[in-house]
């Protein structure tokens, strides 16, 4: 179902206040990672000019996929995929993404962070009219070609692991209701990250690794939706094991 | 079938997915699959897909996304059969 012209505007007015602001607020963020935490992303330059060519090589809307280990990892995201200045010239490439209400919307200082950074928040497992609500916001955001960032295990991996087992079906349910999406599968992992945490540790070395799939189902229906979450799933599990067998811990 | 029958067969299928220790007796149209029985919200949807192997009909998302008490299950299953 599409949403209602009120919501379709406050959507946009919200990406460009994050436009706007986002000399203050981006730069201090990324300031506060880089030289604060002294957080590295590990070939951040072949990451940016891979995500290009990746994004260059398939038209239609990408949704963004990646496994959940910190409360941050979609701003890590955001920062090793493009680079600042690129965000302040189109802040178009800056990617949506849909934070746990719970987390992150309890103080004005994270809210405000929030908003400006673009995103939608949900209550995972709460009142389903109003989840769906928040899913149909990004549906349309991804419709209109902006890229979007999920964590298809529906909550930060407990054991350490891509939840292969116990993972939420919503990423399928969005895949197939947005015509020709791609997936942009990303595995983000920390060396010293063993399991999940709030932060990362101060220091952390990054890993990032992409790989583009297109998900499809012979199915339809709610068997659809399975079977394109599984899919997606499964192919972070294959980049986690690929991880480990050659950065292993 | 009867709306009885499809009860029980609903209790049958939450219980393999319930976290609850509510027993099968105390079940009831009003129970909610959520907050009763503790049942994850991403389980929801291999429920509907039980609910469609066992009854033999077909359930789309929209539908789905009303099944919050034992009660919707059944009459959603009752209105398909």
């Amino acid at each position: 179902m599409d949403i209602r012209f009120r919501e379709k505007l406050s959507l946009r007015i919200q990406h460009l206040a994050g436009w706007i602001t986002f000399p203050v607020w981006g730069s201090a963020l990324i300031g506060i990672m880089r030289f604060g935490a002294r957080y590295k992303v590990e070939q951040l330059h072949q990451i940016r000019k891979q995500y290009k060519q990746l994004k260059k090589s398939v038209e239609g809307p990408v949704l963004v996929c990646s496994n959940h280990l910190t409360k941050i990892d979609s701003a890590i995201i955001n920062w090793s995929l493009v680079s600042v200045w690129t965000y302040m010239r189109s802040f178009k490439f800056f990617s949506w993404n849909l934070p746990e209400r719970a987390n992150f919307y309890n103080n004005f200082f994270l809210r405000t962070l929030c908003y400006l950074g673009s995103c939608v928040p949900i209550d995972r497992g709460g009142n389903r009219e109003a989840v769906k609500k928040s899913l149909d916001k990004v549906t349309y955001l991804l419709r209109k070609g902006h890229p979007v960032t999920v964590f298809p295990e529906g909550g930060r991996s407990r054991t350490g692991r891509v939840d292969v087992e116990g993972f939420s079906y919503g990423v399928g349910r969005l895949v197939n209701k947005v015509k020709d999406c791609h997936v942009l599968c990303i595995y983000l992992r920390g060396h010293n990250q063993e399991t999940y945490s709030g932060m990362p540790k101060r220091g952390a070395r990054f890993h990032l690794e992409m790989t583009m799939i297109k998900p499809e189902s012979v199915h339809a229906g709610l068997r659809a939706t399975k079977d394109v979450a599984e899919q997606i799933v499964n192919q972070l599990a294959l980049m986690e094991q690929a991880y480990f067998a050659t950065c292993g811990q | 079938m009867t709306q009885d029958e499809v009860f029980g067969k609903v209790v049958e299928i939450l219980s393999k997915y319930s976290k609850s220790d509510l027993p099968a007796d105390k079940i009831n149209m009003e129970t909610s699959i959520l907050d009763d029985l503790k049942i994850n919200s991403a389980r929801l949807v291999d429920i509907v897909l039980d609910f469609e192997d066992v009854f033999d009909i077909e359930v789309d998302d929209d539908d789905a996304d009303s099944v919050i008490t034992v009660g919707d299950g059944v009459k959603l299953i009752v209105s398909k059969l």
